[in-house]
């Protein structure tokens, strides 16, 4: 004898139908239409793939939340009905919770991938609600049933809705981003195993007992029930322990639920090998359910490892290779082979009818399966790319063809169905639409792409950082000189996972914490967006865009940005550098790798030669190219073709005779501040090649600035034409260390040029820089020991902005500013910050209490993110 | 007025004589053939006229349309990789595109005519005169310079 099921299935007998039973097969018909579609979205989905925002999360719930949790809503009440010999429930209620259900996945597909999360967050409350409205009506039926022998799987639907109620609440959570970084890891772990093994697991497990049978026209083995009994009070109490095991973070916890579920799955598959020993399979349904459950086995048993050995933080990493396989070979396979068998039945039409349906959704059924089941491994391995592809290909094109013959299948019944309006599925019908459908792909291939240059000459190339964490790409903004080919290196920081994916095209594979991945891209053309594609977190802001220089310059301003670039291309040596920034303060990249062979101002101030004369020579270099930020060099005017120029150290008393040549291409003055001299002869403008003697006395002591004496002014200083003199006041201590910190204006482009000088004017500097290059010791920190005091002088040479100099840290206790000591060493009192006008100078002391990185910047705060910032590495002493 | 233009001039033509022929034969042709003719007598014409646009498809159309196209292409500078450019280049690949799917959907017709699956064949007829209307579409839609 066959299995009871079989007859009932067959729908409704030919003749004149009665009650209910009239409707069955137009229901089941409407319902299994929306499967099948969802099974094309699905197909679509994973064709499109990377067009679609959040590509992986968008395919597994297309699939998971729209074909399979729809078929087991129906499916489940319709075996619950033919198992319990009851009556059809009125079909009003299980059509409003699968339009419900429908609805509710079309919110959390929209609400997560573009819409505010808090429609998803609805969507998956409505899941959960129909859900258990789903599992009650199961309740209710039984309660009505006469007792009979297959009751026992009623449990196993019962106990899946309550999976998916558990795994629905989470995954409202997920939406709302509750909770980030590992905790998001172990929620996510949580929601995918419990929704899977729960939902979709138990769901398969209870119907297999009767469905496995059916399908291979065999009885069903004696110890079905006893079978189905242990194996649920296994599999359920531990699904129950691997979800509290992971949202609580108890790896063993976990580990004894995912085993005891294991166990309860292979107690209730005995059964199903009974049966297989008594008949081979021989359909293609029969061959599919078969093929399914093994890929489930294996499944498991990596499930049953990965738990066991990585902590609940990792789980959802690691079972991420594995996804494609529980999807396409389990539950896609499980659904196809279910719905192969079943359709025919439920199309009904008569038993000539059946055959027929039956005949054309098995077609080809051989190859179909073996597409598929070669298809599944290459998904799940690490092989190459094109393999994987080849994988993805089989498998699409497998359920392609069953979406294919459905379709045909249902079509046709439809047609049966209504006979009068046949017409509408009439040749040419068909053909109108295949038509339009070509065409209307055509115009799509025709308009996409937008019309600007598809390729952009490459002017230079350029690697910059990209970090993800907390639900933001930084930098946000990368600006870049149009034509340069940028590279970004992405490293994922966070403790939850991302990937970045940038609208050209490039992406990173999803990189887990402290992953990380290159992408290189074109010259850069127009202005690239990008953004993270894990559901939910481009709407929670991790994007990020690459735009061109001069497209984020205010309008009537393209002196700014536009000039720099141009500016850093001409001046960059090997078409490196220069020219492309990630935005922070005023466009610079100052985390950016510094030049090769560059070497730091040296700003380590030696101690005042002996002597009361100091002879020296200054030369005006004004075309000299120096870095004045990391990877930016340009051409600065220059005393002996540094900036600063070169320091000057006495004693209070001592006589300084500076040989000032002009050895540059313009007119230029000296005017030391340190001397008292009538300003007409010595800080005389000469011309290129003259040279004049500045003879003056040090009278007083203090940091004092020199720089260019000739006007405009402005453009000499800020051009970078100026440097200190330092004279020691009587008994100066000794310190450890001294250094001298200079901080200047940055202008970027060429010095005296239009651009260039109307930034100055404006008091628009691009940066601030210590001793000629902004955030040049970050990259070359000072270097002290804990313990030693260090002297630091500072002279602020402007040309329009002063300093409030502060060592993140380590507060002064000693201050002298502009000849007088503010502060000494010894008393109860410190300071934080020397505060310098422009051309003002002085040092401050301190004690670096112990080893570490301590910052000294300008806390001007502005000034400092735009360069006026370094480091001091203190060692241990 | 140059040599040109008479090329561009056959190019148009014989589009619009096969485009036009095919709309002449389905709304004209084949419906007065339906009310005024027995089912006998209309296979007949129809497979005679059939017949006598594939031929004109394959003996004329096609050689002229071909030649034409790609004269008019070369005087463009068209080449391979500009075919993926977005603008004329694009439009013109989905162009060809959308008549090699026509062509397909004509040859179905012809092969489904003849293997007696009547439904088949008119459905794959009347794709491929949508998509021979959407071909000229395509046709205007490309830039002009």
């Amino acid at each position: 004898m066959t299995s009871v099921e079989v007859h009932i299935e067959k729908g409704p007998p030919a003749g004149p139908p009665s009650g209910p039973a009239r409707h069955r097969a137009p229901w089941h018909l409407r319902a299994n239409a929306l499967v099948v579609a969802w099974l094309g979205l699905t197909v679509a989905a994973a064709a499109v793939g990377d067009g679609l925002p959040a590509p992986r999360w968008l395919l597994i719930h297309v699939f998971l939340l729209g074909a399979v949790s729809t078929a087991i809503l129906i499916w489940s009440e319709h075996f619950a009905v033919a198992l319990l010999r009851a009556r059809t429930p009125e079909p009003r209620w299980s059509l409003s919770r699968l339009a419900l259900l429908n609805a509710a996945t079309a919110a959390v597909l929209y609400g997560v991938t573009a819409g505010p999360a808090a429609v998803a967050v609805a969507g998956a409350g409505v899941i959960v609600a129909v859900v258990l409205w789903h599992a009650a009506a199961l309740v209710r039926l039984t309660r009505r049933a006469l007792p009979g022998r297959f009751g026992h799987v009623i449990a196993w639907y019962v106990c899946a809705a309550g999976a998916l109620a558990a795994g629905g609440t989470l995954g409202g959570l997920l939406a709302a981003h509750v909770g980030h970084g590992a905790v998001h890891e172990r929620l996510h772990a949580a929601h995918a195993q419990v929704n899977l093994l729960g939902w979709v697991g138990l769901t398969v497990l209870g119907t297999l007992f009767t469905l496995w049978p059916t399908v291979l026209r065999t009885r069903v083995p004696e110890r079905t029930r006893l079978a189905s009994l242990a194996g649920l009070r296994l599999a359920v109490p531990g699904l129950a322990l691997l979800t509290g095991g992971l949202l609580a973070d108890l790896r063993w916890v976990a580990a004894a639920g995912v085993a005891a579920y294991a166990a309860g799955a292979a107690a209730a598959l005995l059964p199903l090998v009974e049966a297989l020993r008594a008949r081979r399979p021989h359909t293609g349904a029969a061959w599919m359910l078969g093929a399914g459950v093994v890929w489930f086995e294996v499944a498991l048993a990596a499930d049953v490892v990965v738990v066991a050995t990585r902590p609940a933080g990792g789980v959802a990493a690691a079972l991420e290779p594995l996804l494609p396989l529980v999807l396409a070979g389990f539950v896609g396979q499980v659904l196809l082979g279910s719905l192969l068998h079943l359709l025919p039945a439920v199309l009904g039409g008569g038993p000539a009818r059946f055959k027929e349906n039956a005949a054309l959704l098995e077609r080809g059924w051989a190859v179909r399966l073996t597409a598929l089941n070669a298809g599944v491994p290459l998904l799940a391995l690490p092989v190459p790319r094109p393999l994987a592809l080849l994988g993805w290909a089989l498998v699409l094109a497998s359920a392609a063809a069953f979406v294919v013959l459905a379709v045909t299948a249902l079509t046709r019944a439809w047609a049966a169905e209504h006979p009068e309006r046949r017409a509408l599925a009439s040749p040419a019908l068909a053909g109108m639409t295949a038509g339009c459908l070509l065409t209307a792909a055509a115009v799509v291939v025709a308009v996409t792409g937008g019309s600007g240059p598809a390729t952009v000459a490459a002017t230079g190339t350029r690697t910059v950082e990209v970090t993800l964490s907390g639900m933001r790409v930084r930098p946000a903004v990368i600006e870049a000189a149009p034509g340069t080919a940028l590279t970004l290196r992405v490293t994922n920081t966070d403790a939850q996972r991302h990937d970045l994916r940038l609208a050209t095209g490039e992406r990173t594979p999803l990189l887990g914490a402290g992953e990380s991945a290159t992408l290189r891209l074109a010259p850069l053309g127009e202005a690239v967006d990008g953004w993270c594609t894990v559901a939910g977190h481009r709407a929670a802001g991790m994007t990020m865009r690459i735009v061109p220089t001069g497209a984020l310059a205010r309008p009537g301003t393209d002196t700014g940005h536009g000039a720099h670039g141009s500016a850093g291309r001409a001046t960059s040596p090997d078409g490196n550098g220069g020219t492309a920034a990630g935005t922070g303060q005023a466009g610079l990249d100052l985390a950016a790798p510094v030049s090769p062979g560059w070497r730091p101002y040296d700003a380590t101030l030696a101690p005042a030669p002996g002597g009361a004369e100091h002879e020296v020579e200054i030369r005006v270099d004004d075309s000299a190219v120096l870095e004045v930020a990391p990877g930016v060099r340009q051409r600065m005017w220059t005393f002996n073709g540094t900036v600063p120029g070169p320091v000057l150290r006495g004693t209070v008393g001592d006589v300084f005779t500076v040989t000032f040549v002009n050895g540059g291409t313009m007119g230029h003055g000296i005017d030391f501040h340190a001397g008292a001299n009538a300003p007409d002869g010595v800080m005389r403008t000469i011309q290129p090649g003259e040279r004049l003697t500045y003879r003056f006395r040090a009278e007083h002591a203090g940091a004092w600035l020199y720089h260019c004496s000739t006007m405009p002014m402005t453009q000499h200083i800020a051009g970078g034409m100026y440097g200190a003199v330092v004279i020691d006041p009587p008994d100066l201590p000794r310190a450890d260390r001294e250094f001298l910190l200079i901080q200047g204006e940055l202008y970027l482009g060429e010095p005296g040029s239009d651009a260039q000088v109307a930034k100055i004017r404006e008091g628009r500097p691009d940066g601030w820089m210590f001793n000629g290059t902004a955030a040049g010791y970050d990259h070359a920190p000072l270097r002290a020991k804990a313990g030693e005091r260090v002297r630091i002088w500072a002279v602020a040479a402007g040309p329009s902005s002063g300093t409030a100099l502060h060592v993140v840290g380590a507060p002064f206790d000693t201050v002298y500013k502009e000849g007088a000591y503010l502060l000494r060493a010894g008393g109860a009192g410190g300071a934080q910050v020397l505060d310098l006008a422009p051309a003002q100078g002085g040092f401050a002391e301190l004690v670096f209490p112990e080893p570490g990185t301590y910052p000294v910047v300008d806390h001007t705060m502005r000034q400092a993110e735009g360069g006026a910032h370094g480091l001091f590495r203190v060692g241990a002493p | 007025m140059t040599w040109w233009s008479v090329v561009r001039f056959l190019h148009v033509l014989s589009a619009a004589l096969w485009v036009g022929g095919q709309l002449t034969v389905s709304l004209v042709v084949l419906p007065l053939a339906r009310r005024l003719l027995e089912t006998e007598r209309r296979g007949q014409v129809m497979r005679a006229v059939g017949r006598r646009f594939g031929m004109f498809t394959g003996a004329v159309f096609l050689p002229v349309q071909l030649g034409t196209g790609v004269a008019i292409a070369w005087r463009k500078g068209v080449t391979w990789t500009s075919l993926a450019e977005p603008g004329y280049g694009r439009i013109l690949a989905a162009k060809l595109a959308l008549f090699c799917a026509v062509m397909v959907a004509a040859g179905l017709h012809g092969w489904a005519t003849g293997a007696g699956r009547p439904g088949f064949a008119r459905a794959m007829a009347v794709s491929a005169l949508v998509g021979s209307v959407g071909v000229v579409l395509l046709a205007t839609a490309l830039p002009a310079t």
